[in-house]
């Protein structure tokens, strides 16, 4: 076949593909009966509302000199990990704000971290292209450091987040500016599988953030800058299950729903939208202008433990909680007292889902949680 | 090259300088175009697939429920799951105070200072002045024995000694005060700023945070 003959056969394929998109994006609307908004009004509900304190600061860590820029519990809500642009991830005691650790990094441009399930390890990456593991239990070397325990070397491009595998410590998803997200054995420091890539169906751009489903590990959500959220199944590497369109920039965050059948996502274009696993339906987009009559980015994203509050930190340091049945911000965590003073890069809900810690630009981080009172009914 | 040509007015029957051609490059040798036709391969592979991919998802969707089952699917999920973090009311118990670690109620009208750790007991704190307020306690490790200004728990790392341990502001008291060696300064600044003299390091600024404990020696920021 020569290469004009290919050339007529990609055009033709390419109108064939266009034409089904087309189709899809038909059926998909007309099963767009409503949204999640629109049900929960006819259902007669009303908003979240929040007094003056019931959600406050009740923690600021401080000690990073330098920008948070992720953030991650542990699965005992005491202790968290945090990374900053000052090369170091330090670990702290929720409680008393004490830093139990403060890790030096063999590079200091870290854009990702995460604890293990057991709490026993840290895992962190970015500019270096690497993921690199921390034993927390490991002695330290003749310079008071942390050794690196693991490196895992791989990616073609930068680390952008990275997620234990839910009880498994020996098991951890990495997405990556070079398009592509991997399953790693930590044990063995070997990829296990590569989702995406130049010969796979998978993202067009770099993926910015992974969100594992807590109830079927086997399931992720990946954001990119290619605009797209993808559904992975880790079992079949070769071709993302389903790909969710809707965003008109790149996606910043993905998290999945506490009910595992849907994610949330947060976007350059600064909306937040939830999808459903299974049909593939986007059923709210969250979108509001801020104080200054603009839309800002979304950077982090997560839901409280019931899934009734979506907390999404933006670029000018508002922290929107949003009522996600009624699709209202009930409370913007920005204009509350001790709040951040810079752009809220990341935020985490404990596992108990009793606090949130937000971390900044501002180098703090910051727990709230709720100080109201509760009486008897 | 341009063509020289004698200037105006230089007179009749000057001899003319030969001009030369315009270079011309030649034309690219006739190889086949392996390269093109290879990637143009690869690129209608893909497109195959993703039509097939297409395919098989368009025929799934036909089974696909209305997004008004997935909002009734979300509905009574968080209708029915408790969340800490919800202004909702709630019968108030002992069992329930897991969630309430973070938040802070007054101690007894008979307290002088504020507690800001719920399950504290509600125990007067030593010691402490008035000024103390939220957020300015730091609940040590033990539970139930939450005091302001001193730990009860021997090995805790809130600094010991004089007023200078009694933390106020936002700061925490990082692991400053190890003794024999070390003093604990203005714990009580923002940034916990501590200096510890060691035999064989010199001090340090004041503006120094220490980061890591001061177990060894020295202390290094």
């Amino acid at each position: 076949m020569s290469v004009a003959e290919l050339k007529e056969r990609h055009l033709a394929a390419t109108e064939t593909l266009n034409n089904l998109k087309q189709r899809l994006n038909q059926t998909r609307r007309s099963l767009l009966d409503t949204d999640v908004a629109g049900y929960a009004r006819s259902q007669g509900k009303s908003a979240v509302t929040f007094g003056p304190t019931d959600l406050v600061c009740c923690r600021t860590l401080q000690g990073h000199t330098g920008k948070v820029y992720s953030l991650d519990w542990t699965s005992e809500k005491t202790r968290i990990v945090s990374a900053s642009q000052d090369g170091r991830l330090i670990v702290w005691n929720a409680l008393t704000r004490q830093k139990i650790h403060a890790i030096k990094l063999p590079c200091a441009w870290v854009m990702t971290c995460a604890f293990s399930p057991t709490g026993q390890s840290i895992a962190c990456g970015g500019l270096d292209n690497a993921c690199s593991i921390f034993n927390l239990n490991s002695t330290t070397d003749k310079d008071g450091n942390l050794p690196v325990t693991r490196m895992l070397s791989g990616h073609k491009g930068y680390i952008s987040s990275c997620q234990y595998v839910p009880d498994e410590d020996t098991h951890l998803i990495t997405g990556s500016g070079d398009q592509t997200c991997v399953l790693w054995d930590i044990t063995t420091g070997l990829k296990t599988s590569v989702f995406g890539g130049e010969f796979q169906s998978g993202h067009t751009a770099d993926v910015l953030s992974v969100s594992i489903n807590g109830s079927n590990s086997r399931i992720f959500a990946s954001g990119s800058c290619d605009a797209t959220a993808r559904l992975w199944d880790t079992r079949v590497a070769s071709r993302a299950v389903r790909a969710f369109h809707g965003h008109e920039g790149d996606v910043n965050s993905v998290k999945f729903f506490p009910d595992g059948n849907r994610f949330g996502t947060g976007s350059e274009d600064g909306t937040c939208r939830l999808f459903d696993i299974r049909t593939g339906h986007q059923l709210q987009v969250y979108s509001q202008k801020h104080s200054d009559d603009k839309t800002h980015p979304v950077t982090s994203i997560a839901f409280s433990i019931s899934g009734r509050l979506l907390f999404a930190g933006y670029t000018n340091g508002d922290c929107y909680v949003w009522d996600t049945l009624l699709a209202k911000v009930v409370l913007n965590l920005g204009s509350l007292q001790d709040s951040h003073e810079d752009r809220v890069t990341c935020l985490g809900l404990a596992a108990d889902g009793s606090a949130l810690c937000t971390g900044s630009w501002d180098t703090n981080l910051k727990i709230w949680a709720f100080g109201g009172h509760r009486r008897v009914i | 090259m341009m063509a020289i040509s004698s200037p105006k007015g230089s007179g009749v029957g000057s001899p003319k300088a030969p001009t030369l051609p315009l270079p011309s490059p030649k034309a690219p040798p006739g190889y086949p175009d392996l390269y093109g036709k290879r990637r143009e391969i690869s690129r209608l592979h893909m497109l195959e697939r993703e039509i097939s991919f297409l395919e098989e998802e368009l025929k799934s969707s036909e089974g696909f429920q209305p997004a008004s089952r997935c909002c009734k699917e979300i509905d009574d999920f968080v209708m029915a799951k408790a969340d800490p973090l919800l202004p909702t009311k709630k019968k108030k118990s002992r069992s329930s105070r897991f969630w309430k670690w973070l938040c802070c109620t007054p101690c007894s009208t008979l307290c002088s200072c504020l507690c800001c750790c719920c399950c504290c007991e509600p125990r007067c704190c030593d010691g402490c002045s008035k000024h103390l307020s939220l957020p300015s306690c730091s609940c040590c490790q033990h539970l139930r024995q939450c005091s302001c200004c001193k730990c009860v728990t021997p090995k805790s790392n809130c600094c010991r000694g004089s007023n200078s341990g009694c933390c106020k502001g936002s700061c925490g008291c990082q692991n400053c005060c190890i003794p024999p060696s070390c003093k604990c300064l203005s714990c009580c600044s923002c940034k916990c700023s501590c200096s510890c003299t060691c035999p064989t390091c010199p001090k340090l600024p004041q503006s120094c945070c220490c980061i890591k404990s001061c177990w060894s020696p020295c202390c290094c920021c």
